[in-house]
């Protein structure tokens, strides 16, 4: 039987390169006995969706823009010239 | 904008580039390193990048998204380093932080303490995407993880590649890779759980 510390462990690595039949199968085992996993479980996915759309939105207009004038000139100064 | 129809030079169109977009793109750097210096550096770099490679630019799309591509390929390998670097001064199994998390979470026999057994969260996914507040309580807990767990995390989310393929350019196995991912998840569960869900 997985211990929970494990358990949570295989459920990054399933996230990350996925598991054996074995693995896969021990996770279930575990989960469908620990409650504490089971709400974990949801949670880990949750949070990979939630970090994922934080991480790579495109949407630079989420953010404020920040004005910056004189990395604006330091980097026109920087452009070769032709 | 074409490149190529009003004929103006690569300098010339690069500097008008530089004028529209340095805003823009220094904010996203900003919001994805939180580092001042490494943000202008990442800009500085983006656009020398696409001024060497402006033939690749085709005039039929946005400028704007082709220099975000660009930034955004920067964004991951200013990651990697700091991931390089990060764990070479703290090396994973000795990190009293990793130990710490276990020893929170986890009884002698590895089982959910009695106070940190995780309970539902009664959480509306769609709801919390783009909810200013909640993404700002979710950087700061990411920015409250050890470096190289942060990189990890960065890593796993901005590479458009498997995870196979990330641990490869890093030089490290996967299984390193998750058991890193792992306590980073613990710790950032319990951070979301105490700064957003349980208030």
């Amino acid at each position: 039987m997985l211990s929970c510390k494990k358990a949570t462990e295989l459920m990054e690595k399933q996230s990350l390169v996925g598991l054996s039949v074995k693995e896969r199968i021990r996770l279930r085992l575990h989960t469908s006995m620990c409650d504490g996993c089971t709400a974990y479980q949801k949670q880990s996915l949750l949070i990979d969706k939630l970090l994922r759309h934080n991480l790579t939105q495109q949407s630079v207009e989420i953010v404020p823009e920040v004005e910056n004038g004189e990395l604006k000139t330091r980097i026109l100064s920087k452009l070769p010239k032709e | 904008m074409d490149v190529r129809d009003n004929s103006a030079t690569s300098s010339e169109t690069l500097e008008s580039w530089v004028r529209l977009y340095t805003n823009s793109m220094y904010t996203w750097a900003l919001y994805k390193t939180s580092n001042k210096e490494s943000a202008e550096d990442l800009v500085q770099d983006t656009f020398l990048t696409a001024y060497q490679q402006l033939e690749k630019f085709r005039g039929d799309s946005n400028p704007k998204t082709w220099l975000l591509a660009i930034l955004n390929n920067k964004i991951a390998e200013h990651y990697r380093k700091k991931y390089r670097n990060s764990v070479q001064t703290d090396d994973m199994e000795g990190t009293t932080s990793g130990r710490n998390i276990f020893i929170t979470m986890f009884d002698e026999d590895d089982r959910w303490k009695k106070k940190e057994k995780p309970f539902e969260w009664n959480a509306d996914e769609n709801q919390l995407l783009d909810d200013k507040e909640f993404n700002i309580v979710l950087s700061s807990c990411l920015g409250k993880l050890p470096e190289h767990w942060q990189s990890a995390v960065h890593l796993k989310f901005i590479e458009q590649k498997n995870g196979e393929r990330i641990c490869q350019e890093l030089n490290i196995t996967p299984t390193n890779f998750w058991q890193i991912l792992h306590r980073a998840k613990l710790q950032l569960r319990k951070c979301l759980e105490i700064n957003w869900f349980k208030l």
